[in-house]
């Protein structure tokens, strides 16, 4: 599963950027139309790796996404993020460190809104409040989320480059700070993420989560 | 290897929700489907759960509608199956408790079952109509709103904060409070908070730049120098938006004093901007029940090695009088893990009164039981807590852990269990609080002899249950521990002063005014103390002095009053009498002289309106309710005069002159025979009053029984052979 998933990310070309503009296009049109679409696109994906890997959701414009990482990029930090759920809102601020503290050229922070009601409105409203910098994706067709395999907001993917794609390294949790909804720390003990991000910086082997995401599962699309 | 590693940790993920993975469409099981959120769920929800999880409420988000249900459904599914949520801790069984939050079991299941089986909403038109919450104060506009002085802007991130909020009390008029609301600004961030009453304003005095919120998880605080012990809790969970105390059990606020608002914030993730408010709800009565807080505690030996998973404290105290058990209010912090609290009755049997078993000061709450626990005197209430400062203590704030001693930072700890409790069964004429009171200190200076609080506080109960010699040798300890200590020097001339010890007090009080010029209690009972000396020129000294240092101080006022009108500076004295007033228009002194000095001067309407506030005051004060009556009687409202005397008599039944009072008010009233037996009353508890003896006859005579009549005032004859009234009534009589 997941070799299929890494192989289709490594190629990048101009090509799909059409695909994925018609794809968001089609959501504006009827449901049937809109879910012909889907089914299209990802029978069409199975089939051709070189299509599908650039259908990485919107920005807050709506323009589709078809890059996540340029040149010089080391490593990609997907944040999987919710407006409704509180644990990763009580996130936010450990994210925004590391971001500031990390996010270099070489490491690209993504914010990533895989649930429907999270819309665009929504999102610019959520980042407005919480005062989140960065880049916003609206994974609206959860081809992230799918491709991180993530399941929980708040929950982490790092990606390194691998050949002329991506590979995912890291999926799990930002921290210890929660290890059940019932148990929470007061402060972190292991920072889970930021370990795994600095491992990728250095090429050295990424140590993985200790324990499970806790938060809000991903609503299915 | 990393994939490898990741597959381990989606095992991981997987094995710990197995049973909250919505299968829909492979459900099968007809049971299971057939739970739906109309017909079970929204029930369950409604009664459970929406009081804190509605659109702008405490919860996170909001569950009214199915799609919020759906949308938090695996994540109900866990925390209703591991109770955290909601929010009970008590152990069933340990306590039976109003507002029991504790969902049950067949609730758990079907929320499991419903959520197995893929959430159906089902017939959404069938499901309940959802309950209304209102924005605004619950129980209608307050009769006073406080507010904080300033926003707080409560950090992003971070770990759990616990921020006071001093409230001033704004009012010249004491009042007794019926309920509160306290609306927190911001419901989502605040776990608990608690109202403590500043009596003295001591909080706010001791931190200059209280307007910030002062950090600290528990507070102390000066209660004053009267006995005045806090009677209730005053705690805010997220789902009581209204505390509502039994209409005889109000309680006070007093001009000067201070409401501190303690809460607990939990940061959301962005910057929040809190401003609290507390809405009061003011009592026509005053309180004719009074609770008071008895607290266990353990903080001496909380001395927790590092790593030590099950450190226990322990206390225990024997109750001296009967009391009805109303509350009862754990509290420790990050470390506590067992919470236990139970009595042992003189006969042996066990009570419990609480069981937690796995305590968390995020969920904290004063728990009321349902019925009051009924302990007879000689009871012995238990504590027993444990903690765990090993670093598998999710909730431990040092990590490594570290030697933890008690403390009010949050990496501190506490051993507090806190009962509140109404004495029953009480003799009359001591306020059982007072025994309470001094079992509590004594119990408490057992445990650390230097305990100064405690020494203090039993003092002042001693001088309350009239035990001078005692007090006086507890001050005395208290001062070999703090020898200038002003307030101790003014409570030590307290006890001597009742003891009769009139000389050595005024030493000691002027002990205490040489140590702190400035020391306004001590000079105001120097000051009182040189008047019942007569020595009216030094109080009037006394009392300028007060006044200059402490010009709010409406006794003062009154104290100088009562030096000019024992001066004979009459209309001097009615000014400053009328200054007390305006500055507390409750002052007991000011009210009872004015009332006097209007019956005095033929103002007999106008004396019966000050001297029922004055009662009001001091509803045990029988000189005030004696000149209360005799204003009504004058007034010519006599069945008002009556009831006052009634009231007086039942407060002091073996008051001859009461009775006598009664007896006249009773003739003038008509009511010869209810007369006669009141008089015959106060000649039983004071045979030699020659006037008593003559009254009798007299009334006697007036109902015709002559032969009786006689034999009176033979008797005031036989105690003073030549008074007047008695011979001439004696002619008068008819021959037989």
């Amino acid at each position: 599963m997941l070799q299929s998933f890494r192989k289709p990310q490594s190629e990048i070309d101009s090509r799909s950027e059409k695909y994925c503009s018609l794809q968001y296009l089609s959501m504006k049109r009827s449901v049937w139309k809109r879910a012909a679409w889907i089914i299209f696109v990802s029978l069409y994906c199975s089939g051709s790796p070189a299509i599908a890997v650039n259908q990485f959701g919107v920005d807050l414009n709506g323009r589709p996404i078809n890059n996540l990482m340029s040149a010089g990029t080391h490593a990609v930090v997907l944040l999987f993020v919710a407006s409704d759920c509180p644990i990763a809102n009580r996130y936010i601020p450990e994210i925004k460190r590391l971001n500031r503290e990390l996010g270099t050229a070489s490491v690209r922070f993504w914010w990533v809104y895989p649930n429907p009601q999270d819309t665009m409105n929504v999102v610019r409203q959520h980042q407005k409040q919480f005062g989140i910098p960065g880049d916003a994706v609206l994974d609206i067709h959860q081809q992230l989320t799918h491709m991180a395999r993530a399941t929980i907001t708040p929950e982490a993917a790092v990606f390194v480059p691998d050949g002329a794609g991506m590979r995912e390294v890291y999926l799990g949790r930002i921290d210890d700070r929660y290890l059940a909804l019932d148990k929470e720390r007061p402060h972190a003990l292991q920072h889970d993420l930021e370990r795994a991000i600095q491992a990728a910086l250095g090429h050295e082997q990424i140590p993985q989560p200790n324990g499970p995401p806790i938060g809000c599962s991903i609503v299915p699309r | 290897m990393e994939m490898k590693a990741f597959r381990c940790i989606f095992v991981v993920l997987i094995c710990s929700v197995p049973a909250i993975m919505p299968v829909a469409t492979q459900a099968n099981d007809t049971a299971e489907t057939s739970v739906t959120w109309s017909r079970q769920i929204a029930p369950i929800f409604y009664k459970n759960c929406t009081s804190c999880h509605h659109p702008g409420g405490a919860g996170p988000f909001s569950l009214l509608q199915y799609q919020d249900a759906l949308r938090h459904g695996l994540q109900i599914a866990a925390v209703t199956r591991s109770r955290y949520m909601p929010p009970w801790l008590p152990e069933p069984g340990y306590g039976d408790f109003v507002e029991n939050r504790r969902l049950s079991d067949s609730d758990v299941m079907l929320i499991q079952k419903w959520v197995r089986s893929g959430m159906s909403p089902g017939s959404l038109q069938e499901a309940p109509a959802p309950p209304r919450y209102v924005s605004d104060w619950v129980l209608g506009k307050p009769d006073l709103i406080l507010s904080m002085e300033r926003p707080f802007v409560l950090n992003a991130s971070g770990a759990d904060i616990f921020r006071n909020f001093i409230f001033s009390y704004p009012l010249r008029q004491t009042h007794f409070i019926r309920a509160m609301e306290i609306r927190p600004g911001v419901p989502q961030v605040v776990h608990h908070a608690n109202v403590l009453i500043d009596r003295t304003a001591s909080f706010r005095h001791e931190h200059p730049h209280w307007e910030d919120g002062i950090p600290g998880m528990d507070i102390t605080m000066d209660a004053g120098n009267t006995f005045d012990p806090e009677g209730h809790f005053l705690f805010w969970k997220p789902d009581t938006p209204a505390l509502i105390e039994e209409p005889e059990m109000p309680w006070r606020l007093d001009p000067g004093n201070d409401l501190i608002l303690n809460m607990h914030l939990k940061p959301s993730g962005k910057p929040e901007t809190i401003v609290a408010s507390i809405g009061l709800y003011f009592s026509k009565e005053s309180a004719s029940k009074k609770p008071m807080l008895l607290q266990l505690e353990d903080d001496h030996d909380l001395d927790i090695p590092a790593g030590k998973r099950d450190f226990i404290v322990q206390d225990d105290l024997t109750l001296p009088v009967d009391v009805n058990v109303l509350g009862i209010y754990p509290h420790a912090h990050y470390l506590g893990k067992k919470l236990e609290g139970w009595a042992v009755l003189p006969d042996g049997r066990k009570k419990w009164l609480i069981r937690i078993s796995d305590w968390d000061i995020d969920r904290q709450s004063v728990y009321r039981y349902r019925k009051p626990v009924f302990l007879p005197k000689a009871t012995v209430l238990h504590m027993r807590y444990l903690y765990d400062n090993s670093a598998e203590n999710v909730h431990n704030p040092n990590s490594p852990p570290v030697r933890v001693r008690a403390g009010n930072r949050s990496v501190d700890e506490m051993a507090h269990l806190w009962i509140q409790v109404l004495p029953a069964n009480a003799s009359p004429g001591t306020d059982p609080r007072l025994l309470l009171e001094e079992a509590w200190m004594k119990h408490r200076l057992q445990k650390e002899p230097a305990d100064i609080v405690a020494l203090y506080n039993l003092a002042s109960a001693l001088v309350a249950l009239r035990e001078y010699g005692q007090a006086t040798s507890a001050y005395r300890r208290l001062l070999v521990i703090e020898p200038d200590s002003v307030r101790t020097l003014n409570g030590l001339g307290t006890a001597l002063e009742n003891d009769g010890n009139r000389e050595e007090a005024m030493k000691v009080y002027r002990q205490a005014v040489a140590a702190d010029p400035k020391a306004c209690d001590a000079r105001f009972n120097l000051g009182t103390l040189e008047l019942k000396s007569v020595q009216l020129a030094d109080a009037e000294r006394q009392f300028l002095e007060d006044i200059h240092d402490c010009p709010e101080d409406a006794t003062a006022y009154s104290g100088l009053g009562v030096a000019l009108a024992g001066e004979g500076h009459l209309d001097s004295a009615r000014d400053q009498f009328r200054h007390a007033l305006a500055l507390n228009p409750q002052e007991f002194t000011a009210l009872y002289q004015l009332g006097e000095m209007a019956i005095e001067s033929g103002k007999p309407m106008e004396a019966a309106v000050l001297l029922s506030d004055a009662v009001k005051q001091h509803p045990d004060d029988l000189d005030a309710r004696e000149h209360l009556a005799l204003a009504y009687a004058q007034s010519n409202r006599l069945e008002d005069a009556l009831t006052q005397l009634r009231v007086a008599a039942a407060f002091a039944p073996s008051n001859a002159d009461l009775h006598a009072l009664l007896s006249q008010v009773l003739s003038e009233a008509g009511q010869l025979q209810q007369a006669i037996k009141e008089q015959n009353i106060a000649l039983h508890l004071r045979p030699d009053d020659v006037d008593g003896w003559n009254n009798l006859g007299v009334l006697e005579a007036r109902t015709g029984r002559s032969i009786a009549a006689r034999s009176d005032f033979l008797r005031a004859l036989q105690l003073a052979p030549d008074d007047p009234q008695a011979r001439s009534n004696l002619t008068h009589l008819p021959a037989h």
